[in-house]
């Protein structure tokens, strides 16, 4: 399959080649190891070969299909096979094969959306939340009172939410903004809590990610999320996690009053 | 074998590749619509054509040459197929440099976006072979199977297709130095 090592004694290319794409028996791979630990340059070269292939592949994979493509997809693969067939044998295990693979595909395809929704998500909660410290932004909304804060946002966005009647100790409002998340309207609820501002989102539960998110830190600050049975909620700072839960879940708790 | 049950196999065997033949399909036509019809297309004749698939031989490489084949009579390959490419011949280059130092070989692959342009840049017929190999990780007889091509082609093409990547990214780098 490969060519004799030329006369000077380096790798030729389609030897190099077949090397980092598994194509040599292992006689013929030991002879090239034996060679490449005494050549500098031609390790140099397999080495940057390697890279290559792998940065290669991963160029390649940028465009995965769309969730809703491979789900057209699947569904059409699954359509070709006969109904009349599916009765005369039922419950084959090389259906359940099927069924398994499919499941798994969905899985890993969801864990997959999750994962980079929650990378998208977070990080755009952050960029947020650092945008409302920078020291020239002040929110449209500037009032410590609830019974102002959430008149404001009626008609602005298509949900309303309650805001509790009373905050954990030393934790104050201190305004409030429209904004976007993830391309959903959304409420910006500034509060701090022992002097560290906390940026607080709130969105219709099932226009993002949000209730499905676990809590995590990113950049230093802690990201936390909760829902309600309407609403989403994601809580970001740099105070202590267990101050920021007990907004958050005094937050839950106004939404569902008595 | 009954046709429910190779329909049944079929699916098993096909369910797990949509990503790839999709991604695949995406880079033959460069456009999600014509991917997603490319391959619905070929699920249809791989289907159908599902008797003369020889158990044991690798599925993969068949369904890949079954995507290929059902790209290159769409309208979008029919008109790639017009810009003329690539004599196969071998390639007296590779033994130009057969002295390599290791400033020419070392790549400062750190830059990501580099190597994404230069795969995008690359001659479409260097491209699918590297994207058979390293994406698909397809061995050479696989890939010569899927291109209809001898296996001597399709290493000199990986070769210089490696070799055109390098020379994008180097004079990349030399120009951003």
């Amino acid at each position: 399959m490969t060519q004799t090592t030329q006369a000077t004694g380096h790798l030729a290319p389609d030897q190099l080649n077949a090397l980092i794409d598994g194509e040599l028996s292992s006689r013929e791979s030991q002879a090239i190891q034996r060679h490449l630990a005494d050549c500098h340059p031609c390790a140099l070269r397999v080495l940057s070969a390697t890279q290559l292939k792998a940065a290669t592949a991963r160029a390649a994979q940028r465009f995965a299909a769309p969730p809703d493509a491979l789900a057209r997809l699947t569904a059409q693969l699954r359509s070709q096979e006969p109904k009349r067939a599916a009765r005369i044998y039922p419950f084959r295990s090389i259906a359940w094969a099927a069924l398994a693979a499919s499941l798994v595909l969905a899985v890993s395809l969801i864990s997959w959306r999750q994962i980079r929704q929650a990378n998208a998500l977070s990080a755009e909660l952050l960029d947020q939340h650092l945008a409302t410290l920078s020291s020239g932004a002040s929110p449209e909304v500037i009032s410590t009172d609830r019974h102002t804060v959430k008149p404001w946002f009626q008609g602005k966005l298509p949900f309303s939410f309650n805001l509790p009647e009373v905050l954990p100790a030393d934790t104050s409002l201190k305004g409030a903004d429209f904004t976007y998340l993830s391309g959903q309207p959304a409420a910006l609820l500034l509060f701090t809590i022992h002097k560290h501002e906390v940026s607080v989102f709130l969105t219709q539960r099932s226009a993002t990610a949000i209730a499905t998110m676990p809590s995590h830190v990113r950049s230093g600050f802690n990201i936390y999320y909760a829902s309600t049975h309407d609403l989403g909620i994601a809580a970001v700072s740099d105070v202590n996690p267990a101050d920021l839960k007990l907004l958050l879940s005094a937050l839950v708790q106004a939404q569902s009053p008595g | 074998m009954s046709f429910a049950a190779s329909s049944a196999n079929f699916e098993q065997l096909a369910l797990p590749l949509l990503p790839s033949l999709y991604s695949h399909a995406f880079w033959l036509s460069r456009d999600h619509a014509e991917a997603e019809d490319l391959v619905q297309e070929t699920i249809s004749k791989a289907l159908r054509a599902f008797d003369s698939f020889q158990a044991g031989t690798n599925f993969k490489a068949w369904i890949f040459r079954i995507l290929r084949n059902t790209f290159l009579t769409s309208r979008a390959g029919i008109a790639s197929a017009r810009t003329v490419f690539l004599e196969d011949h071998p390639d007296l280059l590779d033994f130009a440099d057969a002295s390599p130092t290791p400033e020419d070989h070392l790549l400062r692959l750190d830059n990501q976006a580099a190597v994404n342009e230069a795969l995008d840049r690359l001659q479409p017929p260097l491209r699918e072979v590297l994207l058979l190999c390293d994406v698909e990780e397809l061995k050479y007889k696989e890939i010569a199977l899927v291109l209809d091509v001898p296996i001597g082609t399709v290493m000199s093409r990986i070769s210089r297709a490696r070799r055109t990547l390098h020379q994008m990214l180097q004079s990349q780098l030399g120009e951003s130095l």
